[in-house]
């Protein structure tokens, strides 16, 4: 059921009569056609910068044949039946709807080709099209799609429809402006916070000062009679034997909530409230995700960054769980001239999406409607259904535009609370996290550290690969990645510490600490065997391609060393005019795709700084080639300032960085004043773009830090280190 | 009788006494500040004694991160650069949409870590920039009575200086700063007393 | 009862003096492009213009709003031809959108007050603005260009 309520408070267009379902002629789940030949595109996936909400579009219209300046694009509702998983993560919008989106558009073109040709009474094969109108040669007949496609609407859905060939792509691989740029500069509403609905109301949750503590008592009376307070009220999230899904982490289960009318009455009111904190015990929670069910211990305790570092430390020369080996590593390492072995730690990191969580909710008896920013409607939904108690069809999710993604707002925790407090309080709510909430919630990427070992033999040639990492809670080894499958001998081994400190996905999880630990060892390895880096890697793919050792090597060698190649040849690796400038370089495979930096850093007041950098890109075909580049520059920005400044540690169960003045984000005159994006051209569907190009990003500047300062950095946040270099 | 350009004894008698009691008066207003009721110590030793508690109070974070020696504020107990640099500019009130005022509010803004706040929130101009940063006592004190360096304060407005707006936002820093090292009042004690003293700087 | 000028209209509201300027704007008067991104006037998404100045408004009480002249994103330009929202689309700046408001409404006061700013200049302007994104590439050439595009519609 396509619900068109909704429409009229997040207009797409000015066309008077767009909100009319009696106008629109629906030839699949993503095309509309009114009879005056306007196309209105839906797009199924959440948009968060990712640029889907014009990429995926562009698809359709690709292979549906129309002018693309005059599509109308407006986001999809929640239809998984119409409009297939929605699922904006892991950078899967592309992958996933490539082939069907080619296919709607064609196969709609094929309907109102057979619609016109039964019109006109001509073969089918002779009615063509172009940019939106059919032609019959022959007879010098014309029209539009408009004309034609009430009438297509009765033709049966064809399969098997030829699509174009990729050099035939008119609208595809051309760069497109976001279809919603305009209304991002002119302020208007798009993002969840911004939402309004009649008579809603704002609540916020008054979370405990730290992991591990609960609410035992509280005294409102002073809240209530703060101005514009409805109501304050304690609800539990998930009954005790609550079966978690794959999304459906959450921090706190008991919930202190405050309603009021406006977000300053309540940001104000909620400093009123008396409450009570306890300590949690040991929780069990049952995980029952992706078919199987498992009961994991939610350990009780205030943990602290420093007790977390000891316990790395001392888990870290424990035994450990083997993930993949080949040949005889124990051997070649007791035999091996040298060793080098080195270790690498990285922090918890928050997301901080610069619009911080929110979610709209009106629960009823009988009904449910949610609003706001979420990148899994699909996940979230059977939550729902299961908490509210509600048929799935009862439930409808809108999605908005998402100030920011990167992952958290996969976990639907904030519909489950908006949804829970918005049918105790018996209004339509909006549930708002201040930055401050959002910033100690959890759901990190997880705090991780890998050491590395590496033998080599009389020659200097590479014998031996041991990793073992760890972390909390989980550790981020990726045993079937490179340079598995390049060396004879090689062990991948892995333990995690339990915590109570919730983790989620964060921007290609686990790469984003492997590609820095990993790529600066490959860079000391380098150094120690008398190699350039980027020489050594293509040497350990070359092994990979034409020699494979072991099974399940999860990337292709050959597009690895095509992104390197790449960009050597496009930074001027060798050029002498680069001299000045400390490089590093990097490259990982994620997500499917390929992605190579050089990052260029120069000293600047006495610091360093990364003045300019250039990446190789292999993503498959490219769908709007300015915006990929934005996205490609965009994770260097964000790699860069997370490998320097992001942490976020904890005392005695309490996140320390609460707000931007304490956890640091890279800011516009930190940022590279250039970055060239290249990528390789190829005919391959594509791959993903959102998370490959973040990680390799991380090595990069700590391989450029070691040719700046002589050092090596080994811990992120690097600003660390830099800060006891300058008192040095 | 008769001689006209001598002048009569009881003349030269007048105008003896009258250019007497003259430089006696004169004497009086020569190098005393206006308020001055007669104490006209000019002991140098308390003075400059006075003068290091004030110079303790001077290179505290809430007095010298808006005296520094570059033209990006500081901020923090531990003087760091402050966060977004925004620069000095030329009248010292910032620059673009980076301005003091853009974020510093007529009072301060409740809450930890947030802007404190004055009317008048500013740096010292890029013309005068009155730093205190890297100063020692010798030469911030020098600096302090010079009026070509202290905004063109003589005497009587240094001393009015104590009690200025902004100096005494120092001690009103807004939640989670530190306080100067002693009181406003006690401050202004060991200023007045540096002053009355004769102003002297510490030894070099 | 407090009087506001806000885009050149006037609007008398029931609200308690302190408020901060930014929550008057998105849930009194409605106008929701000046963004909350943290309260504390470290992001800069929340910038909106009191009598022409690039003011924090999460931290600045509505008070000091009264009797003055306010102008949010949404009052840019009549036309949506500002020469920065010109240059943001022809350089298609955004990728969330979200911060871009506050970028737009301090690269204002930027242009307004340097008709050609270098890149010391935009760095000083626009370091209080943050970007997840990490638009702020394009965000530096956008402002280059708007120079440019202002310079020639004063010439034009």
């Amino acid at each position: 059921m396509i619900s068109f309520t909704w429409l009229s408070s997040f207009r797409y267009t000015d066309k008077p009569g767009d909100t009319d379902p009696q106008q629109w002629n629906e030839i699949n789940g993503y095309i509309k056609i009114t009879q005056d030949n306007t196309i209105k595109i839906l797009n199924p996936n959440p948009e968060f910068g990712q640029n889907v909400m014009t990429s995926l579009p562009m698809i359709v219209a690709e292979e549906l044949d129309v002018d693309w300046e005059k599509v109308v694009v407006e986001m999809g509702p929640h239809d998984s039946v119409k409009l297939g998983p929605q699922f904006t993560g892991g950078s899967n919008s592309l992958r996933m709807y490539w082939k069907p989106l080619r296919e709607a558009g064609a196969a709609a073109r094929q309907m109102l080709i057979e619609a016109t040709a039964k019109t006109w009474a001509v073969p089918v094969e002779e009615v063509t099209t172009k940019a939106g109108m059919l032609y019959h040669e022959k007879s010098g007949k014309s029209g539009t799609y408009g004309e034609f496609a009430s009438k297509a609407t009765g033709i049966p859905v064809p399969k098997g429809v030829k699509l174009k060939d990729p050099k035939d792509f008119k609208i595809v691989r051309n760069s497109k402006k976001n279809v919603e740029g305009l209304k991002i500069v002119t302020g208007k509403p798009l993002f969840g916070l911004d939402y309004k609905h009649e008579g809603m109301l704002i609540a916020m949750i008054e979370h405990p000062p730290a992991f591990g503590m609960k609410f035992k008592s509280f005294d409102a009376s002073e809240t209530l009679k703060m101005p514009g307070i409805k109501d304050v009220f304690s609800l539990k999230m998930y009954e005790d034997d609550f079966e978690q899904a794959g999304f459906d982490t959450r921090t706190f289960n008991d919930l202190l909530v405050v309603v009021g009318k406006t977000t300053w009455e309540v940001m104000n009111a909620r400093k009123k409230l008396k409450v009570t904190w306890e300590p949690v015990s040991d929780t069990k929670d049952i995980i029952a995700g992706f078919g199987r069910k498992r009961e994991v211990i939610v350990p009780a305790g205030l943990e602290s960054t420093d007790t977390h570092l000891e316990k790395m430390k001392e888990y870290a020369s424990k035994p450990a769980q083997e993930l993949r080996k080949d040949g005889d590593p124990e051997t070649a390492f007791k035999n091996a001239a040298q060793i080098i072995e080195r270790t690498y730690n990285a922090p918890f990191l928050a997301h901080n999406c610069m619009e911080p969580m929110n979610f709209f909710a009106h629960v009823t008896d009988d009904k449910a409607l949610l609003v706001g920013p979420l990148q899994a409607p699909g996940w979230t939904e059977p939550t729902l259904s299961k908490v509210l108690k509600l048929p799935p069809e009862k439930i409808e999710i809108q999605m908005t535009r998402m100030g920011g993604g990167f992952g958290l707002r996969a976990y639907g925790h904030y519909l489950v609370e908006a949804a829970l407090i918005s049918r105790q309080a018996k209004a339509p709510i909006k549930l708002v996290y201040s930055r401050e909430d959002d910033m100690t919630y959890g759901i990190y990427r997880p705090m991780y550290t890998a050491t590395y070992r590496a033998a080599l033999d009389a020659n200097k040639n590479l014998v031996a690969f041991h990793v073992k990492g760890g972390g909390i809670p989980e550790n981020a080894i990726h045993p079937n990645r490179f340079p598995a499958g390049a060396v004879d001998n090689y062990l991948a081994e892995g333990w995690a510490i339990p915590s109570n400190i919730t983790i989620g996905a964060f921007r290609a999880p686990r790469s984003n600490f492997n590609a820095a630990a990993e790529q600066s060892f490959l860079d000391e390895l380098a150094e120690t065997m008398g190699k350039d880096p980027i020489d050594l890697r293509l040497e350990l793919l070359q092994r990979a391609k034409q020699n494979p050792v072991g099974k399940n090597n999860e990337y292709d060698a050959d597009r690895y060393a095509g992104v390197l190649k790449l960009v050597k040849e496009k930074s001027g690796w060798n050029n002498p005019e680069n001299k000045k400038y400390k490089r590093g370089v990097a490259a990982y495979f994620c997500h499917n795709s390929y992605v190579a930096h050089v990052v260029d850093m120069v000293e600047r007041n006495g610091q360093p700084y990364v003045e300019r950098g250039f990446s190789a890109v292999d993503c498959g075909i490219v769908v709007n080639p300015d915006a990929a580049t934005n996205m490609v520059q965009g994770a260097v920005v964000d790699g860069i300032g997370n490998a320097l400044y992001g942490g976020l540690t904890h005392k005695d169960g309490a996140a320390v960085q609460k707000n931007f003045s304490q956890y640091r984000i890279i800011r516009f005159h930190e940022a590279p004043k250039k970055i060239e994006v290249h990528f390789v051209q190829n005919d391959i569907d594509p791959t993903g773009l959102g998370e490959p190009p973040f990680p390799p990003v991380f090595g990069a500047v700590a391989n450029a830090l070691y040719q700046s300062t002589g050092k090596r950095f080994y811990n992120q946040p690097f600003i660390s280190q830099l800060k006891e270099l300058s008192k040095a | 009788m008769g001689k006209r350009y001598f002048l009569p004894k009881k003349t030269l008698f007048v105008i003896g006494a009258l250019l007497i009691f003259l430089s006696i008066v004169m004497s009086g207003f020569e190098r005393k500040p206006a308020f001055d009721k007669g104490e006209s110590q000019r002991d140098s030793v308390t003075s400059v004694n006075a003068f290091m508690k004030v110079y303790q109070v001077l290179m505290s974070p809430r007095c010298m991160n808006c005296h520094p020696s570059g033209n990006v504020p500081l901020q923090g107990d531990d003087n760091h650069l402050h966060t977004m640099l925004p620069q000095r500019g030329k009248d010292g009130k910032g620059v673009y949409a980076m301005k003091c005022a853009n974020c510093h509010q007529p009072e301060n803004t409740p809450g930890l870590h947030t802007p404190p706040g004055n009317p008048n929130w500013h740096l010292p101009p890029a013309d005068m920039k009155m730093v205190f940063q890297g100063k020692t006592p010798h030469e911030l004190a020098k600096q302090l009575v010079d009026p070509k360096r202290n905004g063109q304060k003589n005497m009587a407005k240094l001393i009015e200086h104590a009690d200025d707006g902004l100096v005494l936002s120092g001690w009103n820093p807004g939640e989670g700063r530190t306080l100067p090292p002693m009181s406003h009042d006690e401050f202004k004690k060991y200023w007045l007393a540096w002053i009355k003293n004769g102003a002297y700087a510490p030894a070099p | 009862m407090v009087t506001l000028n806000i885009n050149n209209k006037t609007y008398n509201l029931e609200v308690d003096a302190a408020t901060p300027l930014l929550w008057v704007l998105r849930d009194v008067i409605g106008l929701v492009g000046t963004k909350y991104g943290c309260g504390v006037a470290q992001c800069g998404a929340c910038v909106v213009h009191l009598n022409g100045e690039a003011v924090r408004s999460c931290v600045t009480k509505v008070s000091r709003a009264v009797g003055q002249k306010v102008i949010t994103i949404e009052g840019l330009s009549e036309k949506n031809d500002h020469p920065l929202q010109k240059a943001w689309l022809e350089l298609d700046v955004p990728q969330c959108g979200y911060c871009q408001s506050g970028q737009i409404m301090s690269a204002a006061v930027l242009l307004r007050e340097n008709k050609n700013p270098t890149d010391e200049d935009i760095d000083a302007a626009m370091a209080g603005n943050i970007c997840r994104c990490g638009t702020y590439l394009r965000i530096r050439k956008a402002i280059h260009l708007a120079a440019d595009i202002q310079q020639k519609t004063k010439n034009g």
